[in-house]
């Protein structure tokens, strides 16, 4: 990503008294786009050197049913990663089960050491103690079987039993990755779905009637962010925002959350992985890939890209270095609240299939609805082989010097 | 006296996990379960849906080793559209390099962030503390570099350690790596029926090993303290195990003979993590051979007392390219660069045969009439009466969300000492040997821990070669296939992750849509629950007869600090997300529709 110098110091001045979690998704891209993440980041040296003289923030990280790799994703995190992460926004994190020293330690079924070792005697103080604290939550919460919460037990007890604690004593939870903010690849239809029953945080999949928020009557605000796994970015930057003051919780949540609890500058309601992907050029000229390891548009292997919400396009993934189409995959969107059902088959073309699972009537069948009435349009596009300009709402923002070109 | 001390949960691993043990006065461990306390239940996802779905969802299952979910899918895949004598070499090489990244990126997260910390226990601080400037030292050194991110220590934030951040930074870097030839990382796309999506190009191949060589230069400053070129010249590369044992000891006691007298332990003084756990790790190594005053005694924790309940196992690892086009799938030992291979526990190498794998569900959570089946049979029906979940009734019970397989009936362990010693690999060969000769059970905490930071090694020198020899840029990357091709077929994928041996089974019906999904990982082999011969699990055995405290209880015995079962558990790399999994009985239950808009 690129950008002269003096582009990059007007736009520094353009940028640097706009708040970035406010930002409609076209600034926020160009600033993106511009200036790289980092040099993004960069912009807001003042309110990250406020942090500081803020006071300490804690965060209580919980991982419920799942594989870790939101936290994989998150010690993947560059800019910043995670020690400056917490350093830099004055974090204190209390409790995360891969990063911390502690554990569960019983002697004859007691509660044994103090919480300097014991995992569970820290979890019971910050229960009875803390309050005000960012939750992150990671993973699913199981209410299965039967509503017991039995299928994950830690410390003696149903998660869902510590889940509902710790969360209705934290001013907002932060859900991230699919398993949490939609029960992702656990609530996938199956015939032991129903036994098993695990909870996204405030959706499971696309009902929000399901959330265990809902469920356990809990009140913090939640904001949700997707994909499986999370973008680090997409993590740290909005921890940032809320704790800065930049997202006032719960006031500001409706403007700058869309129907998802997803903040729309990550992503956004109007926008596509498909909008900025580098293979968009063979799509236009309608040449495509029939078979893997090609180089083509891969619309005809399952693409979903047109589908998804994320800023991938601009954003990148590990260090802003790659995303999945530009590596020779089709986007799976696992983005959207109804991955991964509404994603599959991943390699077969939509047109042919349909999205499977979902169902027209509900909000994400009209989101859905309005997707494939884009791929129509497309589709009508391609066969008239007419200038990408001309589709609607794309020319103010993909020009080379604004977007800082093609990569 | 018999005391009860249980570990739940046990952190820094993936998933979530429980030890109960009973600890006798001296304690000394006398009975152990191994509960894994969740259900995921994963591979019904597959049923009934277009199975090359699997090679990325499959990945879902675990964060930490997705790379090898993937690769065993596409593997299987290969197989079930009769292709895998096909795919091309170049595909078979993208394979090797992606999963060569993720086992360095994997073990050093295990080693650094995991299992590492436990070597910051304020209870060495106090056990060296008695030894004096050298203790000390030894104690500035170990909190310095392992210290893990949420750390107090007599009420004050201890900061994280050098080591344990430098890890964390490779970790990123590698997974850039990954990301550059796989979209992203976790959860990366590369891996598909036929071969793989990317076919790399020359900047790619160069900006790959500009990453090795920057991860290489870590290993240099702070793992080994020595080039990473010499240490491999003179272990992996040793012309026998009994050199590959001397060079090290060799080393060590050179840099002991210029640190005894300063007490500096410290990186700059030649003291890797390598040397610094090599010598103070053992009791042998360091005091009986070195003649240190104290260590830590990792090789008299977590061994295995009965030779005949135990065994080693291996799928074998990484494609030989010199083979070329196409591979074997039921995994051949001389197809693969780590072979494929069963140990038993007296150390005598056989054969693999895929068909003597079984998994035992008798004291797992799930109901079948069958006490063993073999994992083209699995059936997995989970217990849904909250009443019956209980992780407390003791070894008799049912007690864990995992499995139980069996390699001919016998438990086995598997990851990177079983995968070293039937490699044959010089120094893990030679350490297990000088153990034995000393009247020490040669598998312990000590060896499995040497032979995962000895795996980095074996396996970057490989990944150099395929990068920069066999590796062709904008070669062929993957055969043609069609959905048509996986009717009425099965498919079985077998590899290794960084911390054991992954298997997926996988069968189609006449519409070629998938009507089995099985997969048999690592943690399930390694932290199982009894078999249904009542034989305990590798951990389990392992636990069993472990002191309770640091260093053989040198302290005596705190059963509130119960380091005897922290070190065992985690040096296996325990990955309980995978291990707890679930799969429907095939056409048991009526189809669900499929809504197509």
């Amino acid at each position: 990503m690129g950008g002269s110098e003096t582009g990059n110091a007007s736009l520094l001045e353009k940028f640097k008294n706009l708040d970035f979690m406010k930002m409609d998704r076209r600034t926020f891209i160009k600033a993106v786009g511009v200036l790289g993440a980092s040099l993004f980041l960069q912009t807001y040296k003042s309110d990250l050197a406020k942090a500081l003289e803020l006071s300490e923030t804690k965060v209580v990280w919980l991982h419920g049913v799942m594989d870790s790799g939101c936290t994989i994703s998150m010690l993947d995190g560059g800019s910043p990663d995670i020690v400056e992460f917490l350093q830099v926004y004055n974090l204190k994190l209390l409790y995360h089960e891969v990063l911390m020293m502690q554990q569960g330690i019983f002697v004859d079924g007691k509660l044994a050491n103090t919480s300097e070792l014991n995992s569970e005697i820290l979890l019971d103080e910050i229960m009875e103690r803390e309050k005000g604290y960012v939750l992150v939550s990671e993973g699913a919460v199981a209410n299965g079987p039967q509503g017991s919460g039995k299928y994950l037990m830690l410390g003696g007890r149903p998660y869902k039993e510590i889940y509902e604690k710790v969360a209705k004593n934290a001013s907002v939870i932060v859900a991230i990755g699919q398993c949490a903010t939609n029960s992702g690849v656990n609530a996938a239809k199956s015939d032991i779905a129903e036994l098993m029953d695990p909870r996204g945080i405030a959706f499971t999949m696309e009902d929000s009637s399901k959330g265990i928020v809902e469920l356990l009557g809990i009140n913090t605000p939640v904001i949700n962010i997707g994909g499986c796994p999370a973008h680090p970015d997409w993590v740290f930057l909005t921890i940032g925002a809320v704790v800065l003051g930049k997202i006032k919780v719960p006031d500001d949540l409706p403007y700058v959350l869309d129907q998802w609890k997803r903040p729309k500058v990550f992503f956004p309601p109007d926008h596509v992985v498909h909008d900025n992907c580098p293979r968009r050029g063979y799509y236009d000229r309608g040449e495509f890939d029939l078979t893997v390891g090609g180089e083509k548009c891969l619309w005809k292997l399952g693409c979903k890209g047109p589908y998804s919400h994320a800023d991938c396009g601009t954003r990148h993934w590990n260090g802003h270095l790659n995303l999945c189409p530009m590596a020779g995959s089709p986007c799976i969107s696992c983005v959207e609240p109804g991955f991964p059902d509404s994603s599959r088959p991943f390699f077969v073309e939509i047109e042919k299939t349909g999205i499977v699972g979902t169902n027209i009537s509900t909000i994400a069948g009209v989101a859905i609805g309005g997707a494939l009435l884009a791929a129509g349009a497309h589709a009508v596009r391609r066969t008239v082989m007419k200038r990408p300009e001309d589709e609607e709402g794309s020319a103010e923002e993909s020009t080379p010097e604004e977007t800082g070109g093609e990569k | 006296m018999m005391v009860q001390v249980t570990v739940d949960p046990l952190s820094r691993i993936e998933g979530h996990y429980r030890i109960n043990t009973e600890v006798d006065g001296e304690g000394v461990i006398t009975d152990a379960q191994s509960n894994g306390l969740q259900l995921r239940g994963f591979e019904r996802l597959f049923q009934k849906h277009d199975p090359r779905d699997a090679a990325l969802l499959s990945q879902r299952i675990c964060g930490v080793c997705p790379v090898s979910h993937g690769i065993t899918a596409a593997n299987a895949l290969d197989e079930l559209f009769g292709v895998a004598g096909e795919v091309p070499k170049n595909a078979l090489v993208m394979r090797n390099i992606h999963q060569a990244l993720n086992f360095v990126a994997s073990h050093a997260a295990h080693i650094y962030v995991l299992w590492g910390p436990d070597l910051a226990n304020p209870a060495y601080r106090d056990i060296l503390a008695k030894y004096g400037d050298v203790g000390n030292a030894v104690w500035k050194e170990l909190s310095g570099r392992f210290a893990p991110l949420i750390y107090q220590l007599n009420g004050t934030s201890y900061p994280a350690g050098s080591s344990y951040l430098g890890a964390i930074e490779e970790f990123r870097r590698l997974h850039e790596a990954i990301s550059l030839i796989a979209g992203k990382m976790p959860h990366p796309v590369l891996q598909n029926v036929g071969g793989v999506v990317y076919s790399p190009t020359v900047a790619d191949i160069g900006q790959l090993v500009g990453y090795v060589s920057k991860t290489m230069e870590f290993i240099e400053a702070i793992t080994l303290g020595v080039s990473p070129d010499t240490w491999i010249e003179n272990t992996y590369r040793a012309t026998s195990p009994q050199k590959a044992v001397n060079f090290v000891i060799e080393r060590l006691q050179e840099l002991l003979n210029n640190s005894l007298s300063n007490n500096n332990f410290s990186h700059s003084a030649g003291w890797g993590d390598v040397p610094l756990f090599a010598a103070f790790g053992s009791e042998l190594i360091g005091e009986k051979l070195l003649g240190l005053p104290i260590s830590m005694k990792m090789d008299r924790a977590g061994a295995y007392k009965d030779p005949d309940k135990i065994g080693f196992l291996s799928y074998g690892v990484f494609f030989k390219p010199e083979k070329g086009d196409g591979y074997d799938p039921t995994s051949p030992a001389d197809s693969r660069v780590i072979p494929s291979g069963y140990m038993n526990g007296y150390f005598k190498l056989e054969k693999f045969d895929y068909s003597k794998i079984s998994e035992s569900i008798t004291h797992s959570f799930y109901i079948d009439e069958e006490k063993d089946r073999p994992p083209w049979n699995g059936v997995t029906v989970p217990e849904g009466n909250p009443e019956n979940i209980d992780y407390t009734r003791g070894s008799e019970s049912r007690y864990s969300w995992a499995k139980a397989p069996n390699y001919n009936g016998v438990p086995c362990e598997v990851g990177p000492l079983a995968r070293m010693m039937i490699m044959g690999e010089p120094l893990t060969t030679g350490l297990v040997k000088t153990f034995q000769d000393n009247g020490y059970y040669p598998v312990n905490n000590y060896t499995r821990m040497i032979a995962r930071m000895q795996e980095i090694l074996v396996v970057i020198p490989e990944l150099l070669k395929w990068l920069t020899q066999d590796l062709q840029a904008g070669g062929k990357v993957a055969v043609h296939t069609d959905l048509s091709m996986a009717a009425n077929s099965k498919g079985m994928g077998l590899w290794e992750a960084p911390r054991g041996a992954l298997g997926h089974w996988i069968a189609t019906g006449p519409d070629s849509m998938v009507t089995l999904y099985q997969a048999v990982v690592p943690s399930t082999w390694n932290l199982a629950p009894r078999n249904s011969q009542e034989i305990p699990s590798p951990v389990e055995q392992a636990l069993i007869g472990t002191k309770i405290s640091a260093a053989e209880n040198a302290l005596g015995v705190d059963y509130s600090n119960p380091l005897g079962i922290l070190h065992t558990a985690r040096s296996y790399d325990p990955c309980l997300a995978c291990a707890v999994h679930t799969i429907d009985k095939t056409g048991k239950h009526p189809d669900y529709t499929i809504r197509v808009l």
